[in-house]
């Protein structure tokens, strides 16, 4: 662990510095699918979601959206990786294979090795229609100063994901918190 | 053959600050947990593998926030109508849904305007369990302006 007054917390900070404005993941994740009524179907089915909007054509042509439209919160699902289900456990959960370290590996080699999802906001432009294939690149906005929340010191770490259609128009924002801890050995 | 008749949209000049949107109660089980994790995409096997979640600490699976976020935008609409658009969303998170819990979101009109010929709604929402607070937030809507004659 870093010596908080030393050198090392220099350093640290420094490479916290350097990860703003730097890409997570592999940069532009491109939707596998194009917006598509099967997995529209799957969602409302799974939260009970009623609205004619997403299934019903002839309900929807009559709407102001002029035709049937993907749940609006359904953005992250369209970009989601398509999962590698061997090994997922032993990747720590995650769905693909990553090359190399990412860019939030300086927090864990500090120590702060915990993560807990904090905020979650989107602002969104337009809803996306069948077949329209979307695209988002996610970039590191901000990390906070060290900070002592109840489950330990840690770090916010804030990136932002901008999704946009095949014209290269935004479509709609997110911005993501986590919280980067140091377990609480006490 | 006629169009279907659902629900209508919310005009806006109906809603007013304070009006409460009916709540939305959910009987969370491992089903809905896994089903919502699944129709999102998200595998992080903290959503469907109870011994994996037992060995991150956890009691059991719990909900993905793909999931929160998709019962906010079907609780606005359900009280809202179909062609109410969610034009922001932000949520924090809190305590975490496990299987066994009544998950009950429940909201209130903040603000009313017209931007641009359309009806701007402001609304503070919570989802709780006994744990606590799982989601606490503010939602902006977009509502048609219907055309007034007479």
């Amino acid at each position: 662990m870093p010596d908080e007054t030393g050198d090392e917390a220099v350093r640290f900070r420094d490479r916290l510095v350097e990860l703003v404005g730097r890409p997570v993941g592999s940069g532009v994740s491109v939707a596998p699918d194009p917006v598509n009524q099967p997995m529209i179907r799957h969602w409302a089915a799974a939260f009970e979601d009623h609205n004619p909007v997403y299934v019903d054509p002839e309900f929807a042509a009559c709407t102001r959206f002029g035709g049937i439209v993907a749940p609006p919160l359904m953005l992250q699902t369209w970009v989601m990786a398509t999962p590698k289900i061997t090994g997922i456990a032993e990747r720590g959960g995650s769905p693909v294979e990553t090359e190399g370290d990412g860019p939030l590996s300086v927090f864990d080699e500090a120590g702060f090795v915990g993560t807990l999802a904090s905020n979650s906001e989107f602002e969104i432009e337009r809803y996306l229609h069948l077949g329209e294939v979307i695209a988002a690149s996610t970039v590191i906005e901000s990390i906070s100063e060290e900070k002592q929340t109840r489950i330990g010191p840690g770090h916010f770490v804030t990136w932002v994901t901008t999704y946009v259609d095949e014209a290269g128009e935004v479509v709609a924002r997110q911005r993501f918190r986590i919280l980067k801890f140091r377990p609480d050995s006490r | 053959m006629t169009a279907p008749q659902r629900q209508p949209t919310l005009d806006c000049g109906g809603v007013e600050v304070g009006d409460r949107l009916p709540p939305l109660v959910i009987e969370v089980t491992a089903t809905v947990i896994v089903a919502g994790a699944i129709a999102t995409r998200d595998f992080m096997p903290v959503h469907h593998d109870q011994r994996y979640a037992n060995a991150q600490g956890a009691p059991d699976i719990f909900m993905n926030i793909l999931s929160d976020t998709a019962y906010c935008s079907r609780f606005l609409t359900d009280w809202a109508g179909p062609e109410a658009m969610v034009k922001r969303l932000a949520i924090r998170l809190g305590v975490p849904v496990f299987p066994g819990s009544t998950l009950t979101y429940t909201g209130a009109v903040t603000a009313t305007s017209q931007v641009d010929g359309e009806g701007i709604v402001e609304v503070e929402l919570r989802a709780t369990t006994d744990l606590g607070d799982h989601v606490t937030g503010t939602a902006v809507l977009g509502l048609p302006v219907t055309a007034r004659t007479g």
